[in-house]
């Protein structure tokens, strides 16, 4: 059954691409932004700047003062944040319909004229927030540190995706007044932007919004980007060892998948369902309803466009249970996978699962709305919120073995395992083969 | 070359177009079960919830968390089914279920895309009404909750809110203690507890709730054949008991967690529940004082100072009683003087709040429901908890009419109401550095306890 949301797309002179979704149901607009940068462009020593600054856009711009943005959004019923990633920076508001031409000025205004306002004091005190935010996400948690010991496993030092994208408090303690007017020119500009309105808003109209709130914004000449440069598989299996105060061992088994919009990430992520995604995947049987040696097993894979994707399988290991066994377990069922693939009802209950959690990620304005943003900003895919369901769908069992045995072997398996130990140390060791 | 457009001026905000609350169609099956329906065009996954009145009270003491627990095995093998059978089942179907349980009832949910509704609630009726507690998944599901309480211990959020538990609430009592049990009620939990907590259970005063879009289907009679079918046995006459606070005044309780770069801060005392006649005052008060960058607490501790990613604070209604709770967590050298600041902005709000305060507390919530009301599973929800609390169903847009007459005087009789004995604390963090700044403070004594 094909999704048929009504879309509408245009190019503003500046090079702005703009979507408008109409959906009537509620009395509100979501105003989304995706902007091209992430932290796969941060370069050496300067890590964490695209999220730092991210911060620092909602300290003011030209015409708005510093915490207006939230302020004036939230007195009229705004819901709003923003987020950072690998590949792009989200700005994001869930308005009142009649909030969104206010919602457009103060993106417009941030997005074309920030560093009219920008000021030391508001970086030192968003840096400090910063840090905070890194110490609650990743310090002070147990298990934090598997996602940035995951990142420098599977990617050598100068790939994009080898730092996570908080950074590091160094380099955060690093950037200046200086990094943050350079990082704004280089980056935030119309051309390398997409504003997507999904709700309640006529496609005329939101259109007219956005060529009258962004259509003075300029973009400079073009700079050269560098072209993605394709990162294959591991050659040969990896292994990360932290000893950490962790309540139970994790193994985190993750492996390069091919960039986006390259099938073979779906499939691929699907393949890794149907051994630890689902209730019914076969690690769950097994080691977690079967032999009880795991607590839990997830499964993620995330489409990514610099060279490589990313798709990682965890296990929680249970107390009373040998790590190593469980460990050789994993291997040797995504090796099985592999060869043999997934058996009908695998393959069903992985497609449906996944239908529904694409129909539930649509439901919202604000979730469909970063959808459309996403595969136009990243893929030039307008339409892909009406036709990934139907692509989906149409995924063999077979092509799911295929993606496995070419990019899930356990030769090409970055491992990073967290055990249980008081002291912390560390160390890089190849695993004997 | 086109000419550049000319920068525009700042839009006005136009008032917020007329909204009503979905109010559900409501019906009464044989069984005694109430079915609630929300009509959403274009909500393409459907959304079921459940609530069946139980009371944890009844749960005895030292055998605490036989609710929750019996929850978490309802999808764990029932009639016709072995575990596995079943997860495949619902996993084939597209669908996901979950289950829970607060002082008040159980509440089981289930998500699918609608053209699926119809096997979705067959399921459905198997895992509520005829599970088989497989002993082999019930032991594995009390040991994965020991599991989850050493994760909890290692996790300073989860340590310090089920010490919070423990402080806010008189010893003994169950609000004390964590719906999902301790780890010495849990290990003294048998496959027997369980049943008997299931066998509690029935259809009578319980409610279901579908909502998506539902045009095309006879939602009543989908019911009626699967939910509806589950028959009346107990279950009738539950009373949920309102938490008996503690008393005894303001106290700090220290969790030690050595190596702490954070400290993470919940400061609490008892609060109402959404019956109580002024709740609508409540809700806003919590969200001037912590729910923006630009609320009291934010705009000092993170905006100013730069101690802290961001607190929180919120009312926390329970379904009878409830708690005022301000949490997050502060950089590890300034706990002392973080957690006084943060009495003093509390303390500060007795002398009350302004109009323009007022005005964007209360037009924030309001405008911003319409929003939140858009999705099946947001409906769904809202209108659970409405039958679980015993709420009438336009509860919510009266809340919503309530808050647009609220004045200052009425947001500080509210808080007036609010830690009339001070403050209950919890701090998670490193003792060894931060007992003897939080010494230094006078607030209250300050008691330490091993994370």
């Amino acid at each position: 059954m094909p999704l048929d949301y009504e879309l509408h797309e245009d190019r503003l002179p500046n090079g702005l691409r703009v979507v408008v979704a109409p959906d009537h149901g509620v009395p509100a607009v979501a105003v989304n932004l995706w902007v091209g940068v992430g932290s796969r462009h941060e370069i050496l020593g300067r890590t964490g700047l695209a999220h730092l600054f991210e911060h620092l856009m909602f300290q003011g711009s030209r015409s708005v003062r510093s915490g207006e943005h939230f302020e004036a959004l939230m007195a009229v019923g705004g819901r709003l944040n923003a987020t950072t990633w690998f590949d792009r920076t989200n700005y994001f508001e869930t308005v009142p319909t009649g909030a969104m031409d206010l919602a457009l000025w103060l993106e417009a205004d941030r997005h074309g004229h920030l560093l009219d306002a920008v000021t030391q004091e508001n970086l030192d005190n968003q840096r400090d927030v910063v840090k905070e935010e890194k110490r609650q996400r990743y310090d002070n948690v147990p298990y934090g540190e598997v996602l940035p010991d995951l990142y420098a496993t599977l990617f050598p030092v100068t790939h994009p995706y080898h730092h996570p994208t908080i950074g590091s408090m160094e380099d955060l303690d690093a950037a200046t007044l200086e990094d943050v007017h350079d990082f704004f020119r280089q980056w935030y500009r119309p051309d390398n932007t997409v504003l997507t309105l999904c709700g309640d808003v006529t496609p005329q109209a939101g259109m007219a919004a956005a060529h009258r709130y962004f259509g003075e914004l300029l973009s400079p000449e073009p700079t050269v980007h560098r072209p993605p440069i394709a990162l294959g598989p591991l050659s040969e299996p990896v292994r990360f060892v932290r000893v950490a105060d962790v309540p139970h061992d994790r193994l985190t088994f993750a492996f390069r998948l091919p960039a986006d919009p390259d099938p073979v990430v779906l499939r691929a992520g699907l393949a890794l369902d149907v051994l630890g995604g689902l209730s019914s995947s076969r690690l769950v049987r097994q080691l977690v309803r079967g032999s009880q040696e795991a607590l839990a097993v997830n499964a993620t894979a995330w489409g990514l466009v610099d060279g490589a994707s990313i798709a990682f399988l965890s296990v929680d290991v249970a107390s009373d249970a040998e790590t190593a066994a469980v460990e050789h377990h994993v291997l040797t069922e995504l090796d099985r996978l592999g060869r043999e693939g997934p058996v009908d009802d695998e393959v069903e209950a992985t497609l449906a699962q996944n239908e529904r959690g694409w129909l539930s990620s649509l439901a919202a304005l604000d979730e469909r709305a970063d959808v459309i943003s996403h595969s136009t900003l990243l893929q030039d895919d307008v339409s892909f919120v009406n036709t990934h369901v139907d692509e989906l769908l149409a995924v063999t069992g077979e092509q799911m073995r295929e993606a496995a045995a070419s990019f899930l072997r356990p030769e090409q398996c970055a491992l990073v395992s967290h055990v249980r130990g008081q002291t912390e140390k560390e160390g890089l060791d190849d695993r004997a083969s | 070359m086109t000419v550049r457009p000319e920068v525009a001026q700042r839009p006005e905000v136009s008032p917020p177009v007329p909204w009503r609350q979905p109010v559900p169609v409501v019906t009464r099956l044989a069984s005694g079960l109430t079915l609630a329906t929300h009509d959403l065009p274009g909500q393409q996954v459907a959304s079921v919830r459940m609530v069946i009145p139980a009371t944890l009270a009844d749960e005895g003491a030292g055998r605490e968390g036989s609710t929750e627990l019996m929850t978490r095995l309802l999808d764990e093998g029932c009639r016709g089914h072995s575990p596995e059978e079943f997860a495949l089942a619902l996993e084939r179907q597209g669908i996901v279920l979950g289950a829970g349980a607060v002082e008040g009832g159980v509440s089981v949910d289930l998500d699918v895309p609608v053209r699926r509704l119809p096997d979705a609630l067959e399921l459905m009726a198997l895992a509520v009404a005829e599970p088989t507690f497989p002993p082999d998944q019930v032991s594995r599901i009390l040991r994965n909750r020991l599991a989850e309480i050493e994760h909890e211990n290692s996790s300073a959020p989860h340590r310090g809110a089920r010490e919070l538990l423990r402080t806010l609430w008189a010893p003994g009592t169950r609000a004390a203690v964590p719906t999902a049990g301790t780890s010495e009620s849990v290990a003294a939990l048998t496959r027997e507890d369980l049943v008997a907590r299931h066998r509690s259970l029935g259809p009578a005063d319980a409610t279901v709730v579908v909502s998506g879009h539902l045009a095309d289907l006879d939602v009543r009679r989908l019911v009626e054949d699967s939910l509806g079918t589950w028959l009346p046995g107990a279950g009738e006459g539950v009373e949920p008991a309102a938490p008996q606070a503690a008393g005894g005044g303001p106290r700090i309780v220290l969790v030690d967690r050595p190596g702490s770069v954070q400290s993470e801060l919940l400061v609490a005392a008892p609060g109402p529940d959404r019956t109580d006649e002024h709740w609508a005052a409540f809700p806003v008060t919590a969200y001037l004082l912590g729910g923006s960058p630009n609320a009291r607490i934010d705009a000092l501790l993170r905006e100013d100072k730069g101690w802290t990613y961001g607190m929180r604070a919120s009312a926390r209604p329970r379904v009878r009683g409830g708690s005022f709770v301000v949490s997050g967590s502060v950089r590890a050298d300034v706990t002392a003087p973080a957690l006084s600041a943060l009495l003093d902005i509390l303390e500060e709000a007795h002398s009350g709040f302004s109009t323009a305060e007022l005005v964007s507390g209360v037009d924030f919530i309001t405008r911003a429901t319409p929003a939140r009301w858009a999705t099946a599973d947001v409906v769904a929800d809202e209108t659970a908890a409405l039958a679980m609390e015993g709420l009438p169903w336009d509860f919510p847009q009266r809340t919503m009419e309530s808050m647009l007459l609220l004045t200052v005087e009425d947001l500080m009789r509210a808080w007036s109401r609010i830690a009339p004995e001070g403050w209950t604390v919890v701090v998670v963090g490193d003792a060894d550095t931060i007992r003897a700044p939080l010494e230094g403070l006078g607030l209250a004594p300050v008691t330490v306890v091993p994370a």
